[in-house]
């Protein structure tokens, strides 16, 4: 290969790499949309996890349950009729007020600690990467998950994305709380609806189980019937007119799953398609419900309450720590880059390269997949960097050691990556398989990590082959085949 | 002369020190957790989304307070800051969110901080929130509370995958050097796995640090690093046995040999993530005011690395060439007795 066809590709590719680094992380407005319209990166449109963007949480008050906000909206206010029967029916326990007979009631409390384990379990289903389901003074029920947001989501750039991560937590929260015996019912509006099962049959045993699916981007909740279900159902549907549908609620909520009366089941399997994560959301649910893991109170229903409200909080690490992240790991690449850049001159250079490629296929695949990054994924997305830069150390290493045999440089390059290539692939295939098995196996942060442990291991085993090609281009117009980069014979004594 | 030192380092001839040194670390590890365990709050010191905590929370209203036009959380932070300080308490961490009338500012407290204190603050807080809302001339809806709250176990599913997982890692660890390698290599790296990761696990359960689920994350890094720091050992080590050079030298010299040659790598690895450990430490400890919030990715990461290499370079390479001879000689008794069959 000549000089100038070397110099022209290794053009190209460095400005490919930087074009790509510039829309990887550089957000601007764009230009002569007088700052309406904004060019969000691909870096802050990676998803979060709760110890760089924070929480989102609900808290829950069962009846006979209130905060001092409520009770003093009322208590305090000297006009309010209610006033004196506020101050008479309740009490402060910790940092709630709570009805004195209830109080009484000795398994109240128990009753919430209970909801408060069904609701963990419920939310445990989900793959939240951290998730934190708190009973506060012994009577509310705090349901945390992290929000998910992106970066341009969390500082406010983009709202569509903000909202749709909300309404994604708000759905999870309203389905996790829900309490009530799983039934079948004839309308759609639970206040004008009968049940369609015979009082004298348990309707959540009809079913064996119930599963979150997800194939070929179909996603699903699916309850499978136990023969007897299978054909107490069918009886109940082939009893119904074809135009009706049989819809299926949670204590009073209508799920918005239904079957079609009239036509008989093809199967005992039920399939009901919707998004993933409230086909999630809804396997958890009817799951923990058919279970048998009912909640015994009613949450956030009474009048005296403020409804369900989703806060989202800072995160508790600083409200710059995705900032501060950031930067470490760009010290990080850039250490990776300076040290052997000082080490081999020029190539350094080609692992600089690799370097930054290695970068922007972690940052493309943290967005494209979806995954979300927390400090441990960082952690391992950095390891995956030190593999790549220690793979490549390890053969320049053994180039140098043949080019001081006194080989020519492409000798002792073809040498070199023989001699290391059956020790590496040992280490690749063991690596792969690990972080393969941590991100199928585990759930929620670990999963996490795994993906991009897997991604960061792959991208450093094909740059491992990408430095091999580079090192042809780069060292192909080099007119002493004997010395490069530093790397030349050794003389001996003897030799002088 | 320091240098000519290191290189000439025995580990194998070490071993009992570094055995002694391992067991006495893992077993009080364990034993100081299974105490905690049952006398106080788990094996780990179990924090993070884990943890009881005390907290006071303030919701407010969005409403200008002070009048110059100040955030009301600024001034909420304020108020709260010099109750605390007056309370002689001090939050381990805290953070604030938007709510339909205003916000909501909440500030964790470790369990053990006096619960009469935190009443103390919060009546201090309400007390200049009424203040505030008086002079401004509205009606108090801002109101600071004392909650005690109790974290459900909710973590099980992922300790429970991790830990099959690393078991499942530690198993295909030993079956791959088992066929690409050789039994007792298999045996070393195995031994390596399983005594990095205890040694992780008795380190964190002895120094308390409050830890969450991601100590299942660093876990996982801990076997994942240790594959990595054998790969290259037992590499060297194979290298070595076949090298024309090496004929002179037996199991132990060899081990010896390799330890020395992997030394940098084993050791410059982990040192750089510890590296990157301390300054985003450093970092977030800025960014969250608190040092015990950032402390726990921290400390799990330190250890983690700190277990690699002291097992990577110091005890296995001194170790295996104990296997290595044990092996040799089960190899050559059973050809003895197939030869006399």
């Amino acid at each position: 290969m000549g000089k100038v066809k070397s110099a022209i590709i290794t053009a190209l590719l460095l400005a490919a790499i930087v074009v790509l680094s510039l829309f990887a992380v550089i957000s601007c407005d764009v230009p002569g949309s007088n700052h309406v319209k904004r060019y969000n990166s691909f870096l802050s449109g990676i998803h979060l996890g709760a110890d760089l963007s924070g929480e989102a949480y609900a808290l829950l008050y069962p009846e006979g349950v209130m905060s001092v906000t409520d009770y003093n909206l009322v208590a305090e206010d000297e006009g309010n009729e209610d006033r004196e029967e506020y101050t008479e029916k309740f009490t402060k326990v910790g940092g709630v007020y709570v009805d004195k007979d209830k109080l009484a009631d000795e398994t109240f409390k128990a009753s919430v600690a209970k909801d408060a384990k069904i609701i963990s379990e419920r939310l445990g289903q989900k793959g939240y990467s951290s998730y934190s389901v708190t009973v506060e003074d012994g009577y509310v029920i705090k349901m945390t998950v992290p929000t998910n947001f992106t970066y341009a989501a969390y500082k406010e750039y983009d709202y569509t994305s903000r909202s749709e991560a909300l309404n994604l937590i708000s759905t999870a929260v309203q389905l996790a709380m829900l309490d009530g015996d799983i039934s079948l019912r004839d309308n759609e509006n639970y206040e004008s609806s009968s049940s369609l099962v015979s009082i004298k049959d348990d309707f959540a045993a009809f079913f064996s189980g119930v599963r979150y699916y997800a194939m070929g981007g179909t996603y699903a909740v699916q309850m499978d019937l136990t023969k007897d279900g299978f054909d107490k159902i069918n009886n109940i549907l082939l009893l119904g007119d074809s135009n009706s549908k049989a819809y299926f609620f949670i204590g009073d909520t209508n799920l918005n799953i239904q079957l079609d009366m009239g036509k008989p089941l093809e199967g005992r399997t039920l399939y009901f398609s919707s998004d993933v994560d409230r086909a999630q959301s809804l396997a958890a649910v009817l799951g923990s419900v058919i279970g048998g893991n009912i909640l015994t109170n009613e949450y956030n229903e009474h009048p005296e309450v403020s409804g369900t409200e989703l806060i989202v909080s800072t995160p508790e690490m600083g409200q710059y720590a995705a900032l501060y992240l950031l930067g470490i790991l760009a010290l990080a690449l850039v250490a990776a880059i300076v040290v052997p850049i000082v080490k081999y001159k020029k190539l350094g250079l080609v692992n600089a390269i690799m370097a930054l490629i290695y970068a922007n296929v972690i940052i493309l695949s943290l967005l494209l997949l979806g995954i979300q990054l927390t400090i441990s994924g960082a952690f391992m997305a950095v390891l995956g960097l030190a593999l790549l830069t220690f793979t490549n150390v390890r053969v320049f290493e053994a180039v140098r050691k043949e080019t001081a045999t006194g080989r020519t440089i492409q000798a002792s390059v073809k040498t070199g990556y023989k001699k290391t290539l059956l020790s590496l692939i040992d280490l690749y295939v063991i690596l792969i398989v690990a972080s393969a098995l941590v991100a199928l196996v585990c759930v929620g942060e670990l999963a996490a990590c795994g993906f991009i442990f897997f991604i960061g291991t792959l991208a450093s085993y094909v740059l491992y082959w990408f430095t091999r090609l580079m090192w042809f281009v780069i060292s192909s117009p080099v007119k002493d085949k004997f010395a490069f980069c530093g790397f030349k014979r050794e003389v001996y004594d003897d030799e002088i | 002369m320091k240098s000519n030192k290191l290189a000439n380092f025995n580990v194998s001839a070490k071993m009992h020190i570094f055995v002694i040194i391992s067991c006495l670390v893992i077993a009080i590890g364990i034993a100081a957790g299974t105490i905690f365990h049952f006398v106080s709050n788990g094996f780990f010191n179990y924090g993070g989304d884990y943890e009881t905590y005390k907290s006071v929370s303030v919701e407010y209203e969005d409403i200008d307070f002070s009048g110059g036009g100040k955030e009301p959380v600024e001034l909420i932070k304020d108020i709260c800051s010099t109750a605390f300080g007056n309370a002689g308490v001090s939050a381990k961490a805290s953070s604030f969110g938007d709510t339909s009338t205003g916000g909501k500012v909440v500030y964790k407290f470790m369990n053990s901080t006096d619960t009469e204190k935190l009443s103390a603050a919060v009546e201090a807080i309400n007390a200049e929130i009424k203040k505030e809302v008086v002079s401004a001339g509205g009606i108090q809806f801002s109101y600071a509370s004392v909650h005690e709250a109790e974290t459900v176990l909710g973590g099980g599913l992922a300790m429970t995958r991790a830990a099959i997982v690393i078991a499942t890692v530690i198993a295909a660890h030993f079956i791959y050097f088992a066929i690409r390698y050789n039994l007792t290599m298999a045996l070393g790296a195995m031994l390596a796995d399983v005594h990095n990761f205890a040694l992780y696990v008795a380190l964190i359960a002895l120094c308390r640090v409050p830890v969450g689920s991601t100590i299942a994350a660093y876990a996982v890094l801990t076997v994942l690093m240790t594959v990595i720091g054998t790969s290259f050992l037992f590499d060297r080590i194979r290298k070595n046995s076949k090298s024309d050079d090496n004929k002179k030298l037996d199991a132990f010299g060899i081990s010896d040999l390799s330890s020395r040659e992997s030394f940098a790598i084993n050791v410059i690895m982990p040192a750089c993530l510890a590296a990157i450990s301390l300054v985003l430490f450093i970092a977030l400890v800025i960014s969250s005011m608190s040092p015990l919030v950032a402390l726990a990715p921290v400390v799990c990461s330190l250890v983690a690395f700190i277990s690699c290499v002291y097992g990577t370079v110091f005890f296995v390479p001194s170790v295996y060439p104990r296997f290595k001879v044990l092996g040799d000689k089960a190899k050559a008794k059973s050809k003895a007795k197939v030869q006399a069959k």
